[in-house]
């Protein structure tokens, strides 16, 4: 009996933290989500994995139109998603930072980054595609870990009021909302 | 009589070309049942002044959304799965009544369903 609680306590924990889980980005604004994503490793940060370049999610792009950002991986978003992402850059340690292409064997499901990492933060800024410039006071760093900053900052609301912007988990799922 | 058989004819051309316009506008927002529309509108509502986190909720040490907030989503997430005929006795049995395990099970099926919308769209195309 007491094995058998062992065995399915360190299943639990192993699918915990078998990948980072899924990503979702619901950009409900009239403004283009431009900015990074974050996983991480929640025991003293690294593993780092970010986007190399910016991601770009359009205006109004949501699971309400189909438009939404959804990486399901690291790997399979780029055949899976609207919005592929070609290369993760890869931090194993302060002074150890690499390139890695979308199919790299460590950031398969179940590879080593993969099974090491969690979604964790963003840094974004908001763009107007109509006037061709950032929207002021619309630009935020979200934080669901204590590795991107002192205490998590997982909701953002603008100076005028008028927009917000927050990340949370639901379950497996990790989202950031811009309204 | 030729002139009335022309004209009814073009009448009838010019409703078919009609018709075809709709079938090509149908988008997967306009094809999508009403329990996948409550669904988007629950997790659109999460940014609504009055269903921002509070200030506690900011300071929790959690990553989850908190309690108030799932409950915002969990009406509308029962409501989708029910719609896939699943009794409510099931739903129960297989979440435990567990607000994440329902949310997640329901945008599994909403995701499920405009897939298949989306590949009918295309077919019809």
């Amino acid at each position: 009996m007491k094995r058998i609680l062992t065995i399915l306590g360190i299943a639990a924990i192993s699918f915990t933290y078998a990948q980072g889980g899924t990503l979702i980005i619901n950009n409900y604004t009239p403004y283009e989500y431009r900015g990074d994503i974050i996983a991480n490793n929640s025991l003293g940060c690294y593993p780092i994995v970010t986007n190399t370049d910016k991601i770009i999610v359009p205006a109004d792009s949501h699971t309400g139109n189909g438009q939404q950002l959804q990486y399901d991986n690291y790997r399979d978003q780029y055949t899976s998603s609207l919005y592929p992402n070609p290369n993760w850059t890869v931090s194993t340690s302060v002074s150890t930072t690499n390139v890695r292409p979308w199919n790299h064997a460590s950031l398969m499901p179940g590879g080593i980054i993969s099974n090491n990492t969690k979604w964790s933060a963003t840094k974004f800024d908001m763009f107007d595609t109509g006037t061709g410039s950032y929207v002021t006071g619309f630009n935020a760093n979200l934080s669901i870990s204590t590795c991107n900053s002192s205490a998590p900052t997982p909701f953002y609301n603008t100076p005028s009021g008028s927009n917000s912007a927050e990340m949370f988990v639901i379950g497996s799922i990790t989202y950031i909302q811009l309204y | 009589m030729k002139k009335h058989f022309l004209l009814t004819a073009f009448i009838v051309l010019g409703l078919i070309s009609c018709t075809n316009e709709g079938t090509a506008a149908n988008t997967v927002a306009s094809m999508k049942t009403p329990q996948m529309e409550n669904y988007d509108k629950a997790f659109k509502s999460l940014g609504d002044p009055q269903n921002r986190p509070t200030e506690e909720e900011r300071k929790r040490n959690t990553t989850e959304l908190s309690g108030r907030r799932k409950a915002l989503l969990v009406p509308a997430s029962k409501e989708l799965i029910l719609s896939t005929g699943v009794t409510e006795s099931e739903l129960m049995r297989r979440t435990g009544g567990d607000m994440s395990q329902i949310i997640v099970w329901a945008t599994q099926i909403y995701m499920q369903k405009s897939d298949e919308i989306r590949k009918n769209i295309k077919t019809e195309n």
